[in-house]
């Protein structure tokens, strides 16, 4: 037990605690940060009640809810693409710069400490970021439409997603021996995992086949982004609008049947209303519910469930890439021992 | 204490260390001497389990370097010659900072750090923040860094560079104090009085190569072929040299500065016979001394054949 607690708690993580809350720029970041999440709530606020010339009814607090926790969310989301990847690409790389890291390398700490240690101290402060910005969401309390579960499943997307972006950024910053390639790739990264990702499932969305039995699902790869499960969870709706693919028109106008026994068969019709395709009766693609993924190797989880292990074995993947490159004296399976003289 | 087999190193097309040997006794101070790119870094970086030998061994207090970097690790104490400070820490926390890495109790870091900062002159800094210190006060600083786990050893590359005569005096007393204390210190430097006077051995590599090794006087003797004598004389300075010249120990007499010069070949019973010699004909001999060429001397001959 002692051993764990040495391990997760290193000398790394109290210096770079002290060095960084010793500086001006981690208040200005908090503050700033604070600033711009705060005043998007209140330009977005802003807008709803302009748009609104009398009282809120309830569903339209709800909606206003709804909308303003998003905003909110993607937006924090966006902040937090920005700074996780600054505060862990430098980690390893400015060490090297610096020519501390060999002072550090004939410790008593393992490479893996080292990388923990700076991992741990950069995401700590975005966990201090995520918790600075609680008091801006509870206002979304105020209108509705957004239970607790909900927010709750949105901050652990978001954390999650920027623990992701820290540790690539920590295995660029491992990669590199210069903070600024490091940096340019860690945003590469970041850019993939959050829009890549995203823009994927647009470029190849699934196709809707007429003889599944469950609804199509946007493609697996299109979960690695936050941004998908972070706007489910704020609309709580099924996703119709990303990453499917309707290319031959089922279900978009059609004549269907429903016989008593049997699945209800239908046939796409034209723009005149004149049945389309090679004729026959065709399935009608049956149509996604709730908000769970209807389909393919997630069928059944929640979008932010299937979102969080993506990034979590992608998380794996860098760290451990990252303990392989790390040590001065790389012990990588493939390598063999020099020979004796 | 430490022992180098057959390293060599290798990078690209270029031989940084060529089936380099040595040793260094149990409480001695080795002095690595060498032209900038000889293999001295390299060495001490193998050393210190940081970088990988394309072939050969090296061994710290018994620890295989390779196979137990973690033990070399706990058993020497590395200060390279080029190397940064955290900024926002003082002394005393920089010094607390890597004897928690060195996983020392937390009961004693700051006893550690207080005698530390003492030993090297710093007791006066120990809260000032040590990317303001000045680059002799940092290399002392350094110093007290690499003795936070007491280590065995001690791999120190140019510590005296860059230092002012002041803070190379000051860094020389605080090597004897180590020595003292029974530390095995490994020392590169291109100060050469300066190592004849602290080391009480000497390795000199060039172009990868170790050239000569071995406790420094034996290595200036077996270096320095003939050595010289200064002998001044009450008048009779030819008289004296034409007793010198004949003698089939001398090579060579003449005057120099106002004084006679002789170089010989032999050792301290030959000079003792040639002392004998010129009192023995009637010279008035007023001083006799050997001069020392010394480690310099020694250098530049283990290192002239490859020069152009």
């Amino acid at each position: 037990m002692r051993r764990i607690a040495v391990a997760l708690w290193n000398p790394i993580v109290a210096k770079e605690y002290r060095s960084r809350m010793r500086t001006w720029r981690s208040p200005v970041a908090m503050t700033v940060y604070i600033l711009l999440l705060g005043g998007l709530g209140w330009a977005i606020f802003s807008a709803m009640s302009a748009s609104t010339h009398s009282a809120f009814n309830q569903g339209q607090a709800a909606s206003f809810g709804q909308g303003l926790f998003i905003y909110l969310v993607l937006f924090q989301m966006v902040l937090l693409a920005f700074i996780t990847p600054a505060l862990t690409a430098g980690a390893i790389s400015s060490e090297r710069e610096r020519q501390t890291i060999d002072l550090l390398f004939v410790t008593k700490l393992p490479s893996f400490s080292i990388l923990w240690g700076k991992l741990l101290a950069s995401m700590s402060f975005v966990l201090l970021l995520l918790l600075l910005s609680v008091p801006i969401f509870s206002l979304v309390f105020f209108f509705g439409g957004i239970e607790l579960d909900q927010l709750a499943a949105a901050f652990l997307v978001t954390a999650v997603a920027a623990l992701t972006l820290g540790i690539i950024g920590l295995a660029c910053s491992t990669a590199f021996n210069r903070t600024l390639p490091a940096t340019v790739a860690a945003y590469g990264g970041a850019f993939i995992l959050l829009a890549g990702s995203l823009l994927f499932g647009l470029l190849f969305p699934t196709d809707i086949d007429p003889n599944a039995t469950n609804a199509p699902a946007p493609p697996a790869v299109s979960y690695l982004s936050p941004v998908l499960p972070l706007v489910t969870i704020g609309t709580n709706a099924p996703v119709t609008w990303y990453g499917v693919r309707n290319s031959q028109g089922y279900g978009t106008s059609a004549s269907c049947a429903s016989p008593a026994y049997g699945p209800t068969t239908c046939v796409p019709l034209g723009p005149n209303g004149v049945p389309i395709g090679k004729g026959g009766l065709i399935r009608n693609p049956p149509q996604p519910s709730g908000t769970t993924i209807p389909s393919g190797l997630f069928s059944g989880w929640q979008y932010w469930q299937a979102s969080v292990t993506m990034q979590l074995l992608v998380s794996l993947a860098a760290l451990v890439l990252s303990a392989l490159l790390l040590p001065p004296i790389r012990r990588l399976p493939w390598r063999k021992s020099p020979v004796s003289a | 204490m430490i022992a180098v087999e057959g390293l060599t190193k290798v990078y690209g097309r270029r031989t940084a260390l060529d089936h380099a040997s040595f040793e260094v006794p149990k409480g001695e101070i080795f002095g690595f001497v060498g032209p900038n790119g000889a293999g001295k870094t390299t060495t001490l970086r193998i050393l210190a389990a940081l970088l990988e030998p394309t072939s050969g061994r090296a061994f710290v207090d018994g620890a295989d370097v390779l196979q137990h970097p973690n033990l070399v690790h706990e058993r020497l104490g590395y200060m390279p010659d080029f190397f940064g400070v955290y900024d926002q820490l003082t002394a005393v926390e920089y010094l607390d900072f890597y004897a928690a890495c060195y996983r020392q109790p937390k009961a004693r870091r700051q006893k550690i750090a207080d005698d530390l900062l003492e030993l090297v002159g710093l007791s006066d800094r120990r809260d000032q923040s040590v990317d303001t210190l000045s680059r002799g006060l940092k290399q002392r600083l350094c110093l007290a860094r690499a003795l936070v786990h007491d280590p065995a050893v001690l791999l120190l590359d140019e510590p005296a560079s860059g230092l002012d005569p002041r803070a190379r005096v000051e860094m020389r007393e605080i090597l004897k104090e180590l020595q003292k204390m029974g530390k095995t210190i490994v020392i590169s430097s291109h100060i050469l009085p300066e190592l004849t006077e602290l080391c009480t051995m000497v390795g000199i590599i060039d172009q990868g190569r170790i050239r000569a090794t071995g406790p420094v006087q034996d290595v200036i003797r077996q270096l320095t072929i003939g050595r010289r004598l200064r002998i001044s004389v009450v008048g009779q300075r030819e008289e004296a040299i034409a007793v010198l010249k004949p003698l089939p120990s001398i090579r060579e007499a003449g005057m120099v500065n106002g004084a006679i010069e002789a170089a010989f070949e032999g050792d301290e019973a030959t000079a003792a016979s040639i002392l004998q010699t010129l009192i023995a004909a009637g010279i008035k001999v007023s001083g006799f001394n050997q001069l020392d060429g010394g480690l310099e001397d020694a250098f530049l001959k283990a290192t002239s054949e490859n020069v152009g």
